[in-house]
């Protein structure tokens, strides 16, 4: 954001140390807030102006909420609001004797709210320090201070031979260093495998990679994006915490083919056990010389460093994201440049999705035309989708595209629990777009779900049932909106917060007033969060307006 | 490399903005986080232009010319973005602002004369610890210019931006103040404000009297 201060947090910051954020963090999980004092000695460390560490410490909801020594959060997400009641945060504060944002007189207790843990199969979801548990009975455990860790369903896959569902066995690597140049596995493997990015915009990895390689520069960054914050979303932290290897596989050979020695996790906080579990790895795989000098006494190394993120779903986009590994403020930055061309400490950089990367092993290992082969239709490779808590049968799960959403949340999901009716389903998270059970034959792939104004986005599938108030479902997709808009550009910072007043109280929304101020953001924003949150209000203005309370 | 701005052919350096490119042959847009001395920033898309062939409006101050690109100043999309985009800067402000501000200027020029969104508007919050600069947080926009201006003019970075979202603001130091910052008193910062939220104390009287004046 401001030129010099990203140039002077790289002049005392060796790239892969802890930054000023993670001292943030640090400060504020031992002693529960963060003084004056305490931004100040870490300016002071880092040789950081008091001023941006200041900025650091307002922007991110693990350093605003204040702890006690039992930090309960609750899931805000979109799967536990339609799981949960609409009481449920308000029994927990009465239950425990403190509201929202505050810790009680004895510092024993203290609750905030946090968005998705990661636990949508088994809404609702609350994180008591680290125990997410999730599910019926929860309120009452976390009131009765008995929380247990939830379970998780296994992953699944419907491929004949499951390509992302099974631990890494670093085939492609091992393939890559002994029979593949750098070049070769970028033009003969990546490119023609057209590898679309699984984070949301479905660029080409392979064309990506070949614009970081070619942009000048000594050194250069691979980057993994974990901080999947989309409600109802859990496909990356699957990935991180059952299948580690893969990507750090895929981040490897990503770092093989651009030329660069040095690769990044960033993994949401709300992930708690990602980061655990990524660590090990990464130490798993330098013992075994995977990662780190001389791969596999080859002349190509590469390191893999694991920073954890603060509680933002805006740092999910990419400019955001970079600025968070350097422990900045995590707002958007207009692009040109790409972070390809100027990315981590002002190198090139590329950033991909996790399930992104974890798809590389097997085109390193198998080939370009195999990964094409895994679906019948246009889209090449297989897609993991995940299921909310209303379905029969939640979870994780490897499809082939081209199956259609009907297919998907009857067949494979086994339809809604208790014979409930879908009354509509947001697909690929809250900038999706909500496609309603009329529509629910339209293929599962990026073209055909475009044409009804939605996308494949993350993959997550979540199910309203016919219970849902599409007024209130409005409101809580724009408070969400509103609350992680990062304040950057105009038309978001202020619009969303007029869309979720709009909604907020029981008056007529005057439509053509509603409609002004989608185009506005659609248009106007300087990022896809504020042009893409009018996505699922554009789909309930299309499909219940009766629903609305319009006039 | 050749552009046309407004059904008129130009030259360009490869690496020139849009607003670059029309300023520089005598066309003008409004803007409100663009300063000339300070790196293009893209946060308020008021600059925004029609580019023949682009899916909608395109903020002009960050995008860069391309061969052959058709440039339209007077687009309506882009005109009527950039009003919306002023009419809801305007609700976020406690009073109008006053009319030789730069916000006031731009919206003028918008013809943007009122606001229909209510709701919530920045707490009054004025700040008067300094000798010579005065800050009135609630009539800050955000464009983050003056925290530009400290870093990449002054290199004093007394200034960040803080908060989120909605409620994102600016101020000096461990929001200690400017005279609790390792401000210099450059002015940089009251200069460049297009609000007058931070003001040299001499101009705040003056300041004050005309608020509400740009409505
Ligand atoms: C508001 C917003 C949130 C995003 N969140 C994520 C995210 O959580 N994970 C992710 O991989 N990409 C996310 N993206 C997309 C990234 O900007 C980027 O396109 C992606 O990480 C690139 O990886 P891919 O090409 O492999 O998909 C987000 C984008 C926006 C605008
Ligand atoms: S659209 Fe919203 S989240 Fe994206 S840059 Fe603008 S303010 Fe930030
Ligand atoms: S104080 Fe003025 S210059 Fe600084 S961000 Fe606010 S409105 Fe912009
Ligand atoms: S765990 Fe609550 S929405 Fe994902
Ligand atoms: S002047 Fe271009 S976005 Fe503000």
């Amino acid at each position: 954001m401001a030129s010099n201060l990203i140039k002077l947090t790289r002049r005392h910051h060796p790239v892969n140390a802890p930054t000023a954020l993670s001292k943030l963090s640090e400060i504020v999980a031992e002693t529960g807030t963060l003084t004056d004092e305490d931004i100040r000695g870490v300016a002071a460390d880092y040789r950081l102006p008091e001023a941006s560490v200041y900025g650091i410490a307002t922007f991110y909801d693990d350093l605003i909420a204040p702890r006690g020594e039992r930090h309960v959060r609750i899931c805000t997400g979109t799967a536990c609001f339609e799981a949960g009641d609409a009481d449920s945060a308000q029994r927990i504060c009465d239950g425990l004797g403190v509201g929202i944002g505050e810790v009680s007189d004895d510092g024993s207790v203290s609750v905030a709210e946090t968005v998705c843990l990661g636990f949508c199969h088994s809404s609702p979801a609350v994180r008591d320090n680290d125990v997410i548990d999730a599910g019926p009975g929860v309120i009452e455990r976390v009131i009765e201070g008995t929380t247990v860790e939830a379970g998780e369903p296994p992953m699944r896959s419907l491929l004949a031979e499951p390509v992302l569902t099974q631990p890494g066995t670093w085939a492609g690597l091992r393939r890559a260093l002994a029979e593949l140049t750098p070049e070769d596995l970028l033009q003969v493997e990546m490119k023609a495998a057209d590898l679309r990015g699984r984070g949301g915009a479905a660029f080409p990895a392979g064309n990506k990679w070949e614009f970081a390689r070619n942009a000048p520069g000594e050194q250069k960054y691979i980057v993994a994006n974990g901080d999947e914050g989309d409600p109802g979303s859990y496909i990356d932290k699957y990935l991180m915490e059952q299948s580690p290897e893969l990507l750090l596989e895929g981040l490897a050979l990503a770092g093989y083919a651009v030329g660069s020695d040095q690769g990044f996790v960033l993994v949401r906080s709300e992930y708690p056990q990602s980061t655990i579990i990524l660590r090990e790895a990464v130490e798993q795989a330098e013992a075994e010389n995977l990662l780190g000098d001389n791969i596999l006494g080859s002349d190509f190394s590469f390191s893999v460093t694991i920073v954890e993120g603060a509680g933002s779903y805006v740092v999910g986009e990419e400019t955001a994201l970079l600025a968070c590994l350097q422990g900045l403020r995590g707002t958007v930055s207009a692009r040109p440049p790409f972070p390809a061309e100027r990315g981590v400490y002002e190198e090139p950089t590329v950033v991909n999705n996790i399930e992104t990367l974890c798809n590389v092993p097997f085109i390193a290992a198998q080939g370009a035309e195999a990964f094409c082969n895994l679906s019948p239709g246009d889209s090449a490779g297989s897609k993991l989708v995940c299921f909310n808590s209303s379905f029969v049968n939640p979870g994780m799960v490897e499809v082939p595209f081209g199956l259609t959403v009907r297919e998907l949340c009857e067949e494979v999901a086994g339809g809604l629990k208790d014979g409930a009716q879908i009354k509509a389903v947001q697909i690929g998270g809250p900038l999706g777009g909500i496609l309603p059970a009329s529509l629910l034959d339209t293929p599962f792939d990026f073209g055909p779900l475009a044409e009804v104004g939605c996308m494949v986005g993350h993959g997550s599938i979540l199910a309203f049932d016919q219970t849902t108030d599409m007024r209130a479902l409005a409101q809580h997709l724009l408070r969400f909106g509103a609350h992680e808009s990062c304040g950057k550009c105009f038309p978001c910072r202020i619009g969303l917060q007029r869309a979720y007043e709009l909604f907020s109280d029981d008056e007529p929304i005057d439509r053509e007033s509603l409609e002004q101020l989608l185009e506005t953001l659609e248009l106007g924003s300087l990022c896809a969060h504020g042009s893409g949150m009018p996505a699922p209000i554009r789909s309930l203005l299309l499909h219940f307006p009766d629903e609305l309370g319009l006039r | 490399m050749q552009v046309m701005i407004d059904g008129k052919a130009v030259e360009v350096e490869p690496g020139t903005t849009l607003l670059e490119a029309i300023q520089g042959n005598g066309g003008h847009v409004a803007s409100l986080c663009y300063d000339e001395r300070l790196d293009p920033f893209g946060a308020c898309r008021v600059c925004m232009v029609g580019v023949e062939g682009a899916p909608g409006p395109l903020p002009s101050c960050t995008t860069l010319c391309r061969e052959g690109m058709e440039i339209s100043t007077s687009d309506e999309t882009a005109l009527r973005v950039a009003a919306a985009v002023v009419e809801l800067v305007l609700s976020e402000l406690p009073e109008a602002p006053g009319e030789h501000t730069a916000l006031a200027v731009v919206a003028k020029q918008l013809n943007v004369t009122r606001t229909r969104w209510t709701g919530a508007v920045h707490e009054k919050d004025e700040d008067l610890r300094h000798p010579y600069l005065a800050f009135r947080h609630e009539l800050c926009i955000s464009c983050g210019r003056c925290v530009r201006a400290c870093d990449e003019v002054q290199g004093a970075f007394a200034l960040t931006v803080t908060g989120r979202g909605f409620y994102s603001n600016v101020t000096a130091g461990v929001d200690s103040g400017f005279a609790e910052s390792s401000c210099v008193s450059c002015g940089a910062c009251a200069d460049t404000c297009p609000t007058d939220a931070i003001v040299e104390l001499r101009l705040l009287e003056l300041a004050i009297e005309q608020n509400g004046s740009g409505e």
